[in-house]
């Protein structure tokens, strides 16, 4: 590399590869290397990894909407499977995607390392020697001073180590005294600590994804929950996911309140609880809401929706309590409408099934029933009442929110209000007691999210620091006047270099020279 | 609580003005080119001016706009993509008004300001929402870090864009009249006149040196840049509280991390041999229109979480 070259090499950013010596196998493995870990490569990749991820907007995701993936696949009989199996249904967990983030990690690191140690060493060296021609840079000037070479390197470099430089003098042969200067070694540093950062970021990625863990469960008002895998209605473990990783918390859901806007927008949700950390531990009162997660021993626990439970008795002919239960039923739209199943298995001479629509604020339209606003204005329950065999001992597994009407008498169908009672031909009674509300809460834990969080912020202060500040390097050569080694006047010339920000850099330079003659 | 019709109103009357000033300004720059053009440069400095003036004026008016519509609807101002878009059309003055504080940057004038009163006549007709209270998923103050960062840094992006723009059509300028580059002459500059070009290379010659524009374009993105990965990283947060994941994959989500991706690779390219200049500039105005398709494609379009962001 030329002296000038050298001089203007203010970063550790690899150069293009060059052919290398040697030959055969080892020869193109280290080119190959070479090529993975330049400039270019990362370019490359990082334009690949953004164009990989745009199908992945453009498609359905099966990660985001499986049900969406179906209805495509429906639609397209033909290309729908022959995306599928370019995985771009799945495309960020898609083999082609991940080899191009890989490649990525390993060109970052194989990039990071050599830099780091270059940094290190430029760390602790001398800034570079003043290029022979000064006058050759783009930032330079000269001027005659009255004072020998060395006292107006000396005054130099007092000047320039008060501006927090790093000088080093030099003396060189024909009696003239220069002084280097270089500053701003922060900006690699900052570039790397981003670098690494990144790594980090994937690191802490990985460590949740491998033993994290998530599950949903729905809560009817007034019971509780333990974190034990099986009260979870949904759980979804990680690959290296074991049991252990369950903490021993549980709460008792105490009250769920909505209230809403009065075109039916929701407004607020919050459902109150009696929160234990460990089984032995006093309850403690906690509010959930959206955007407010419960902490809970490592894990947090979310509200992710809500509902309404319909508390229904049933008697026998004879009057004895056959069926008392808060039964959820699942919402079909913004208004609330819901749709469940009451199921009386025993008690009863034969078996006996419910089917109900509830409408929290009942409204008749030309389209049929609605409900016209989410909140309990108006309660109303449709049942339709079923006899026969359930089906609950066959042993196959059946949704608590079906029914199979089609092996079923179909008896009657009543309209309720809370508090009505409804009989039945052969005498039994239904009541709709009252209306409950559940809530259903996601419990997540992710043992990589603090790595996450402490890369993500190193990332932005790294950004920061590379961005903002700037390398520089500065040169004063002092020549004696007239040849003589003790001359009493010297010609300076002083020459300046900087990659980023040029403009900033000349007032600076302008600006040091100034007081230099001063 | 209701929205406080009145304010309301005030706000939309405000930002009336706010468009009218701008596309007043953006007239005073066009006629300082105009009369630069030809030889007239102490009426072309006074129309400069008081495009300047106008600009400032408009400004005012906008912060105004703004803040009433904020005590009117009793939060944070910018809920929906009206409120949005009006967010980063000021941010995009500000950042312009700070550059001209500091640069001499007056030349940029019309160009900032015509895709502000676009934007902003866009906000105040198709994206018009009328003011209300949020939906209990926005209302959290991580919205206020993260979507102020992200205004932030769209604003700042809009800037850089307008002025990569120019930096290629000034560089292919250079590159055609063959002949030695001409230096910078900057604005009001008569050698336009003497050179007796057509209006496109009028135009030209008024703008400064296509190295000058790259360098400008350079510091606003690296400005920018650093505030959209910190809006990124604050949507991460603010996911993990919401939705119980920092990171889903979400269209919203994805287009942000590309249009990310697409800023880095403009700055790998401005560190790459061969890459800088030309190539740099076209990758971050890929970047840019990654970020537009991030606003209103992903809103309007391709559904997911975000979207009830929504129009109207
Ligand atoms: C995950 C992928 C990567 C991302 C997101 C990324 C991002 C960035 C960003 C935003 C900068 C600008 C900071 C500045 O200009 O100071 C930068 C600079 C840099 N990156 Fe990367 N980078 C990635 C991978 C790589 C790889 C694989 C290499 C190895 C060749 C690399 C080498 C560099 C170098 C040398 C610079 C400094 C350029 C200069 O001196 O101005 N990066 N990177």
């Amino acid at each position: 590399m030329t002296e000038l070259a050298e001089a203007a090499k203010l970063s550790t950013a690899p150069v293009p590869p060059q052919r290398q010596p040697g030959q055969g196998l080892r020869r193109n493995l280290r080119q190959a290397w070479r090529q993975l870990t330049s400039m270019r490569t990362a370019l490359l990749l990082l334009t690949l990894l953004a164009l990989a991820a745009i199908p992945g907007t453009l498609l359905p995701q099966r990660g985001l909407n499986p049900v969406a993936v179906d209805t495509y696949l429906a639609a397209h009989p033909q290309l729908g499977p022959f995306l599928d199996k370019l995985s771009l249904f799945d495309v960020f967990a898609a083999p082609w995607f991940a080899a191009v983030y890989l490649l990525l990690l390993v060109s970052v690191v194989g990039c990071l390392v050599p830099r780091i140690r270059l940094h290190t060493r430029a760390l602790r060296r001398r800034p570079p020697v003043a290029p022979r021609n000064l006058t050759r840079l783009a930032t330079s000037t000269e001027w005659s001073a009255d004072a020998p070479p060395a006292a107006v390197v000396d005054a130099a470099r007092l000047l320039l180590r008060s501006a927090r430089w790093r000088t080093d003098i030099r003396t060189e042969d024909d009696g003239a005294v220069s002084i280097a200067a270089e500053k701003g070694y922060l900006r690699e540093t900052g570039n790397l600590v981003f670098h690494i950062a990144l790594v980090g970021l994937l690191a802490g990625i990985a460590l949740g994804g491998l033993f994290g863990y998530k599950g949903t469960v729905l809560v009817v008002q007034g019971q509780g929950f333990a974190n034990v895998r099986s009260s979870y209605d949904i759980f979804q473990p990680s690959r290296l996911y074991s049991d252990s990783q369950l903490a021993p918390f549980s709460f008792m859901l105490q009250t769920f309140s909505a209230s809403y806007q009065p075109n039916g927008e929701p407004r607020a949700f919050d459902a109150v609880v009696d929160y234990r950390a460990t089984p032995d531990a006093t309850p403690a009162l906690r509010h959930i809401r959206v955007n407010h997660p419960l902490s809970a021993a490592g894990a947090n626990v979310y509200l992710v929706g809500h509902g309404y439970a319909l508390h229904i008795q049933v008697r026998d002919a004879a009057g004895r309590l056959v069926y008392d239960k808060d039964t959820p039923f699942l919402p079909d739209d913004a208004m609330f409408a819901s749709h469940g199943v009451v199921k009386v298995p025993d008690g009863l001479p034969k078996q006996l099934g419910f089917t109900g629509f509830f409408y929290p604020t009942f409204g008749v339209t030309p389209f049929g029933p609605q409900s016209t606003y989410p909140g309990l204005r108006d309660p109303e329950l449709d049942l339709a009442a079923w006899q026969g065999d359930l089906g609950l001992d066959s042993g196959a597994p059946q949704s608590v929110y079906q029914l199979p009407v089609a092996s079923l008498r179909h008896l009657a169908n009543r309209q309720l209000s809370p508090g009505q009672t409804w009989r039945l031909a052969n005498g039994t009674t239904v009541k709709f007691a009252g209306v409950d509300q559940w809530a259903t809460f996601q419990v997540a834990h992710d043992p990589g999210k603090r790595l996450v969080l402490v890369a993500a912020v190193l990332i932005v202060a790294g950004l920061l620091v590379s961005l903002r500040v700037r390398r520089r390097r500065f040169w004063v050569r002092a020549v004696p006047a007239d040849g003589a080694t003790d001359a009493r006047r010297s010609v300076v010339h002083a020459a300046g270099l900087t990659r980023s920000d040029p403009d900033g850099f000349s007032q600076e330079f302008d600006s040091l020279v100034r007081r230099m003659k001063d | 609580m209701p929205a406080n019709t009145s304010l309301a109103h005030l706000s939309d009357v405000l930002l009336v003005w706010t468009v009218s000033a701008y596309a007043l300004a953006m007239l005073g720059y066009a006629a300082e080119f105009a009369f630069g053009r030809s030889g007239g440069s102490a009426r072309a400095g006074r129309a400069g001016r008081a495009a300047v003036v106008l600009t400032v004026a408009g400004w005012v008016a906008h912060v105004a706009s703004v803040t009433t519509r904020g005590f009117a609807v009793h939060r944070v101002p910018w809920g929906n993509m009206y409120e949005f878009s009006s967010m980063v059309s000021l941010v995009a003055v500000t950042v312009f008004l700070v550059l001209l504080a500091r640069q001499p940057v007056r030349f940029l004038g019309a160009f900032v300001m015509a895709p502000v009163v676009l934007y902003l006549g866009l906000a105040g007709t198709v994206l018009y929402a009328k003011a209300g209270p949020l939906v209990p998923a926005l209302n959290s103050y991580w919205i206020k870090i993260h979507v102020v960062a992200a205004i932030t840094a769209s604003g700042a992006f809009m800037v850089s864009g307008v002025v990569t723009v120019l930096y290629l059509l000034k560089d292919r300028w250079e590159r055609r009249s063959a002949g030695p580059a001409p230096v910078s002459i900057g604005p009001g500059a008569a050698a336009a006149v003497e050179f007796g070009d057509t209006r496109v290379g009028g135009l030209m010659h008024w703008l400064p040196a296509s190295a000058v524009l790259d360098r400008l374009a350079y510091r606003v993105i690296a400005f920018a840049f650093p505030v959209w990965t910190f809006a990124v990283i604050a949507g991460a947060i603010w996911a993990e509280q919401a939705w119980s994941r920092y990171w889903g994959w979400d269209p919203k989500e994805t287009w942000s991390f590309i249009t990310w991706l697409a800023y880095a690779a403009y700055l790998h390219a401005r560190a790459t041999a061969g890459w800088r200049g030309r190539r740099a500039a076209v990758l971050s105005l890929i970047g840019f229109g990654c970020l537009m398709v991030d606003y209103y494609v992903v809103n309007t379009v391709l559904v997911g979480l975000h979207s009830y962001a929504g129009v109207g």
